[in-house]
């Protein structure tokens, strides 16, 4: 084998090896892009996976967030219709309170009017059902200056009748001639204390004590019919 | 003959290796970035249905704030109606004396 013969056959093996490098170059030139793809869709994927649920969790809290405000709202809205009803019943009370000072209201009627009539029977009425609730042989008897004449106009029959009932003998009834209930409201002082009638009754000693003035017993059967009032109020009323 | 010369193909490989790495390495970068797009996309979407949301509950707001105050309004009206039967009620029992 000649020269020539060893250069060409070099040359071939050369010309092999870099074919075999060059293919072996494009392999890793393909595999790297395989790879890079692979690699980057791996990624994005997992990244894009948790960018989700980022957000939907986001979505979530805003959701919540959403009932939670609807919610409280609604929650304030009908406290507000509760109140309101409340109001309405308070004005009820109110009302009738300011109804009770007419039940009473005698400073400009005539002695022997009808009116003055009626209220001086249930001063009676009240100190009769004061002293069958006392059963004590002595009471005291607080009322209003205003009150003091009819009091005193009735305090016999009171007694007496009393007594029939009780079946037992007339009371002595001491009434506070110190010691007065306070006056009907008024415009100028109305956060004062004030009573629309009626009359206190104790004890001699003070241990017991009956009161039935007229705000007192408005007190109790407004408490008492309170449920009744609400139905006949609101009975029909679509909260 | 140049010793040297057969030195071409490693060089090349050498270098295919490492534009290999340099790519592989890349493809951190360019996910990293085409997760940042998705994410301004997803934001874009998120904001725009917050405030959707948004105009939808405070419309929700009024509505329940209007049939609040009808409600207010039909409870004052039809209470009105027996409030002077309770009141006479009250003053039948506080004038109603049981001995």
């Amino acid at each position: 084998m000649n020269d020539a013969d060893v250069s060409k056959q070099i040359q071939q093996m050369v010309q092999f090896i870099r074919q075999e490098a060059e293919e072996k170059a494009n392999e890793i030139s393909v595999s790297a892009e395989e790879e890079f793809n692979i690699e980057k869709l791996q990624l994005v994927e997992a990244d894009k996976k948790k960018i989700r649920q980022e957000y939907e969790r986001k979505e979530r809290q805003v959701e919540i967030r959403k009932k939670i405000e609807y919610s409280m709202q609604l929650n304030a809205s009908r406290i507000k219709v509760l109140q309101a009803q409340d109001d309405v019943i308070s004005s009820m009370k109110e009302a009738a309170s300011k109804e009770l000072l007419n039940v009473s209201h005698h400073r400009h009627l005539n002695l022997l009017s009808h009116h003055h009539h009626e209220y001086r029977n249930l001063l009676k009425d009240l100190i009769v059902q004061c002293l069958l609730r006392l059963k004590e042989p002595s009471v005291l008897l607080r009322c209003r200056k205003d009150d003091l004449h009819l009091v005193e106009h009735v305090l016999d029959s009171s007694a007496q009748e009393y007594a029939e009932k009780a079946n037992v003998d007339p009371p002595e009834i001491i009434v506070d001639n110190q010691v007065y209930l306070p006056p009907g409201p008024s415009h100028h002082n109305s956060h004062d204390l004030y009573c629309s009638g009626g009359v206190v009754l104790a004890s001699r000693d003070g241990k017991i004590v009956c009161e039935n003035t007229l705000d007192a017993r408005l007190d109790v059967v407004f408490r008492k019919k309170l449920p009744e009032i609400r139905k006949q109020l609101f009975g029909q009323v679509v909260v | 003959m140049d010793p040297f010369k057969g030195q071409g193909g490693i060089q090349m490989l050498l270098i295919a290796e490492q534009e290999a790495q340099h790519i592989v390495s890349n493809a951190k970068d360019e996910a990293e970035r085409e997760a940042t797009e998705y994410r301004s996309h997803i934001e874009e979407e998120y904001q725009k249905s917050i405030s959707e949301n948004t105009g939808s509950s405070g419309s929700n707001v009024k509505r329940l704030e209007e049939e609040t105050n009808a409600k207010i309004k039909n409870l004052k009206k039809s209470t009105s109606k027996v409030s002077s039967e309770v009141v006479d009620m009250l003053l039948k029992y506080v004038t109603n004396i049981k001995t």
